[in-house]
């Protein structure tokens, strides 16, 4: 498959504003100014950056603890995020959420969500409503490979196959749930097959390459846009960081680690491809990492200028009015 | 003519005695005609509700016949009259649950009726959730392999029971920790009103065993035998120490799911004529008569059973209701009595 140059250049903005993000905002965490904890989502930044580009505003997703590249994919504002990580008013949540509660009904983002496997039959019941209101939207669900061992996933995916749902299961293989190595996790080598359990697609898809992203993320879109059912995408890749911010890691080692960064590290990757293909020049690498860094800086700005959310305005946005 | 070398009957190549096929024939129509009286009771306004297994004989019999009583754990679902009754229970236990009575020996009468939960039967309680067994069963067979205990643990599910999460939750930890234990899905074609077809997009339950990594085989669940054979390699690998696998049993219910229910609007009678044409009783019946065991001997039978019921539910009737006063215990853990 042929990526237009642009569309490459706009995998490699989102990708490296993903990057930036999670840089800025451990920053931001080492200098007390988070509240509660944040997940790192370096490293498997080619997955929400492929799959998300084929959606529209009016397409949803869901997403999990580790969300903000979700967020950002899906067009999220950078200015909203940093703020609700910092507890402001003008967060996407009004500052109450933080981290793990990122929602965006405008762009279609229902919601990082803090269970895992929590966001699965969200994501059905989206697709369920595309279904019933005859419309060409479609749901992608983002979650982890702990979050395929959660009953959620069997009753989501059991769900979106009987009915054909419009929907996409993305399953983040990054190695770990939390300590527990896949292979502690699952009896079957390719985790893919778990999909022939409920008559749907499964393909097993190099997560640290955004061509292969991109493309599977296109063809499972495509398939339920035009009301040929589920797919299950198993993703490939690799979480740099630890669990959550702080975390020992005593469970992986160092080598393993250097070793996806040095070997598959998806804007190295990608920056690759683009040059070899000649889509692109080094210049114009230089010129889109400085605007992502703005854009990033702009964004911790906005936050950092705004009013911290009020304790007296605590109760409201419970109830509906 | 000199005779042909005798092959070998199927019971025999399964290690079966002719007197086991009798004694699982006995209380296949042992499970069929308590159902029919449960039934009856219903309707006559003595029993407030009940569930019976009137198609789910071979299933259920064949099956717990790989249990080794005392020795094994069960963990059944609220059709399995007939592992009950393989397993110990009697018919006037069967009707004290059916009446709520003091002395019922799965709840002393507070629970509905077939939550089996039997201490001397090794058969764990289950909740009236559907699927909530299925952890339990696991639980029990993790206990086994961290204690190096002997057992294995048989539990039971309809194929309705293998769409909510519990089910997928208790197959992968079996799968990864290979556990010994079993699980028996009786497929009867309806999750209450739910065809199959509405129920799942694969064509067998046991295709979902592959996604686990375990074997996953199906069972006819009109013969009886097949049922034991299938049932038993499954039992033969977990007390290997091989792991767990899933036996789906097809089969098919002739009444409605329970005394509350018109199955009527969800099914054909011409569909219930076509399975009744394969009762598995009647199949069991003929396998005894080609083996020669005399007819006189199978409606003998019959009558002792019949008489034993009539029995068990004048007996049954007779026995205490459980006093309001003790409405509490078993609530929280006492000490044993």
């Amino acid at each position: 498959m042929n990526i237009a140059r642009d569309t490459a250049l706009e995998l490699y903005r989102v990708m490296g504003t993903i990057r930036r993000f999670e840089q800025r905002a451990e920053q931001l965490f080492g200098e007390n100014k988070i509240w509660g904890t944040i997940h790192n989502y370096s490293g498997q930044e080619a997955v929400a950056a492929g799959v998300s580009a084929h959606l529209r505003d009016d397409d949803w997703i869901t997403s999990t603890h580790r969300g903000h590249g979700h967020c950002i994919a899906k067009r999220a504002d950078l200015g909203k995020m940093f703020a609700e990580l910092l507890g402001r008013e003008t967060g996407y949540c009004r500052g109450r959420g933080g981290s793990m509660h990122i929602a965006d009904t405008s762009k279609g983002n229902l919601g990082a969500n803090g269970i895992v496997g929590g966001g699965i039959p969200i994501a059905v019941g989206a697709a369920l409503t595309a279904k019933q209101t005859k419309t060409d939207r479609v749901a992608v669900s983002y979650f982890g490979d702990g979050g395929a061992n959660q009953g959620t996933f069997h009753e989501g995916l059991n769900l979106a196959a009987i009915w054909a749902l419009p929907v996409v299961f993305v399953l983040e293989n990054n190695q770990y749930a939390e300590t527990n190595p896949v292979r502690d996790a699952f009896a079957v080598e390719d985790i893919a097959t778990r999909a022939a359990g409920y008559g749907m697609p499964g393909v097993t898809v190099n997560g640290q390459d955004v061509r292969e992203t991109y493309r599977a993320g296109g063809e499972a879109v495509a398939r339920a846009r035009r009301g040929d059912g589920p797919t299950l995408l198993v993703m490939d890749t690799y979480r740099y960081g630890g669990h959550y911010y702080g975390d020992p890691q005593v469970y992986r080692s160092k080598e393993e680690i250097e070793e996806w960064r040095a070997k598959r590290d998806p804007l190295a990757i990608a920056r690759d491809w683009i040059l070899t293909e000649k889509l692109a020049s080094p210049a114009d690498f230089d010129r889109i990492d400085t605007e992502v860094d703005a854009a990033v800086e702009r964004g911790v700005k906005f936050a950092e200028a705004s009013p911290p959310a009020s304790p007296i305005t605590l109760p409201e946005d419970v109830y509906a009015t | 003519m000199k005779m042909a070398a005798r092959t070998k009957a199927r019971h025999e190549s399964l290690g079966l005695s002719l007197e086991d096929v009798v004694q699982m024939y006995r209380v296949m129509l042992q499970t069929r005609m308590i159902g029919e009286r449960m039934m009856q009771l219903n309707r006559m306004g003595k029993a407030m509700f009940v569930g019976v297994a009137d198609g789910h004989e071979a299933a259920e019999v064949g099956s717990a016949w790989c249990i080794r009583k005392g020795v094994d754990w069960c963990v059944p679902y609220y059709r399995d009259v007939g592992v009950a009754l393989v397993l110990g229970q009697t018919a006037k236990d069967q009707f004290l649950g059916v009446f709520a009575k003091a002395t019922d020996p799965n709840s002393g009468g507070r629970q509905i009726v077939n939550q089996f939960s039997d201490v001397k039967a090794k058969m764990l309680s289950g909740s009236v959730h559907i699927a909530t067994q299925f952890p339990h069963a696991v639980g029990l067979a993790l206990a086994a392999k961290i204690r190096k205990q002997d057992h294995i643990v048989v539990t039971y599910g309809g194929e309705g029971a293998t769409s909510p999460g519990d089910f997928h939750e208790a197959m992968n930890f079996a799968a990864v920790h290979e556990l010994p234990v079993v699980f028996v899905i009786e497929n009867n074609q309806y999750a209450i009103s739910t065809p199959v077809k509405l129920q799942m997009a694969v064509a067998n339950v046991a295709d979902r065993a592959a996604a686990y990594g375990m074997p996953g085989v199906i069972a006819d669940g009109t013969d009886v035998l097949d049922v034991y054979e299938k049932t038993k390699q499954a039992c033969d690998r977990a007390r290997g120490g091989d792991g767990p696998t899933l036996v789906e049993v097809k089969c098919y219910r002739y009444r409605p799911h329970s005394s509350d229910d018109d199955d009527s609007r969800y099914r054909s009678k011409d569909e219930l004529q076509a399975w009744l044409q394969k009762d598995p009783i009647d199949k069991a019946a003929a396998y005894l008569l080609q083996q020669a065991v005399a007819a006189s001997r199978l409606e003998d039978m019959r009558q002792e059973i019949a008489a034993d019921i009539e029995a068990a539910i004048t007996a049954a009737e007779n026995d205490p209701d459980p006093d309001p006063a003790t409405l509490t215990r078993y609530v929280y853990g006492e000490d044993a009595e």
